[in-house]
């Protein structure tokens, strides 16, 4: 077969579902570790000193928060792969 | 509307509540009439319908219909204010004494009057955009884009605003040179990309949410979907807290000076 008479739409659309899957394993196990961190030391810092609690709580969510939003970004990259490639005008002949 | 445990009053709300949700499921109704269950068409927003060149999407009459019932429910239980409250005021005081809390212990300040509209109407707002999916006929307004960028782009400007309004404009100006001026960009990047992050934060999480709750209505329409909506609750209500948080953050470091 030629390569220019490959089906390229296909493989295109195929190989952006199948990057899609391990691209969200890693951009989320990545950021639930470090949510797993910012959660072990704030519960650490609250059983050394009960007293601070409320101001370390305040803070171990933002921290979370911000962590999250890396996952997020995955999921917005990968949600646009599969939904709405930018990409995909030029690949696939739209006739 | 004397009493607010008036039960016709909790009636007619109800119905107020049932009959928008009908009006715009009738409106909204002829994108959705796939044969084929589709992701896509349960979420994303479609045209309710058009004013001349103008598209009026499911977002805009979903979020006036919810500005509707917060505008009508406030105004029912303000007029009806009491020195000992009923439930409904005991809540909705615990809510704001909570988000003046978060403005104290957040932005630093003990006069929470100037802060609180904001941060309080941007908490409720997004809570209640939240759980309006839950109505059934209603769409989430914050899986479309347009919604937690607007949400992003009040705080944007309600950050100097406050700033310049507590600091005077020179000494909030010179918080962007403050240690040195190679800070600069690195600040005005700073101010940009949170307000993306903002946005993305709100809109990834409900969107993610919202998938997932339909692709399992999809799969098993039949009490499956029950737990991720009730979890959909939680989620987001903490959105709603996480938002606050971060405008009293971002307030806070426009206001407080450096030392």
């Amino acid at each position: 077969m030629e390569w220019n008479n490959l089906p390229w739409d296909k493989i295109f659309i195929v190989l952006t579902v199948l990057v899609s899957g391990p691209g969200i394993i890693v951009g989320i196990v990545v950021p639930a570790i470090g949510q797993m961190i910012v959660a072990m030391s704030g519960l650490k810092a609250i059983a050394r000193q009960p007293e601070a609690g409320d101001r370390i709580n305040s803070i171990v969510l933002l921290s979370l928060a911000m962590l999250e939003s890396l996952a997020i970004y995955v999921l917005a990259i990968v949600l646009i792969l599969i939904f709405a490639n930018p990409m995909i005008k030029y690949i696939v002949n739209l006739e | 509307m004397r009493k607010i445990n008036n039960p016709l009053t909790l009636i007619i709300l109800l119905a107020l509540v049932i009959a928008l949700a009908v009006v715009s499921n009738l409106l909204s109704g002829t994108a959705s009439e796939a044969e084929e269950p589709d992701v896509a068409a349960e979420i994303a927003p479609c045209a309710a319908f058009t004013v001349g060149p103008l598209e009026i999407t499911s977002t805009v009459v979903n979020t006036w219909v919810m500005m509707l019932l917060l505008g009508i429910g406030a105004f029912v239980i303000g007029r009806n204010l009491k020195l000992r409250p009923g439930p409904v005021q005991n809540m909705l005081e615990w809510i704001i004494e909570a988000i003046e809390n978060l403005i104290r212990e957040m932005v630093g300040v003990e006069d929470t009057t100037i802060f609180l509209p904001v941060v309080g109407t941007l908490a409720f707002f997004i809570g209640f955009a939240n759980l309006v999916g839950l109505i059934p006929g209603l769409k989430c307004p914050t899986p479309d884009i347009n919604t937690p960028l607007a949400m992003a782009l009040v705080v944007f400007f309600s950050v100097p605003y406050f700033g310049i309004r507590t600091r005077g404009l020179l000494n909030y100006l010179k918080h962007y040179v403050e240690p040195i001026f190679l800070m600069l960009p690195i600040e005005i990047a700073s101010e940009i990309a949170r307000t993306f992050s903002l946005t993305f934060r709100l809109f990834g999480n409900i969107l993610g949410e919202e998938i997932i709750i339909s692709i399992l209505f999809i799969v098993m329409p039949l009490f499956v979907p029950v737990p991720m909506m009730l979890f959909s609750i939680f989620t987001g209500l903490l959105q709603a807290y996480i938002f606050a948080l971060l405008t009293c953050v971002y307030i806070g470091g426009a206001v407080k000076a450096h030392h």
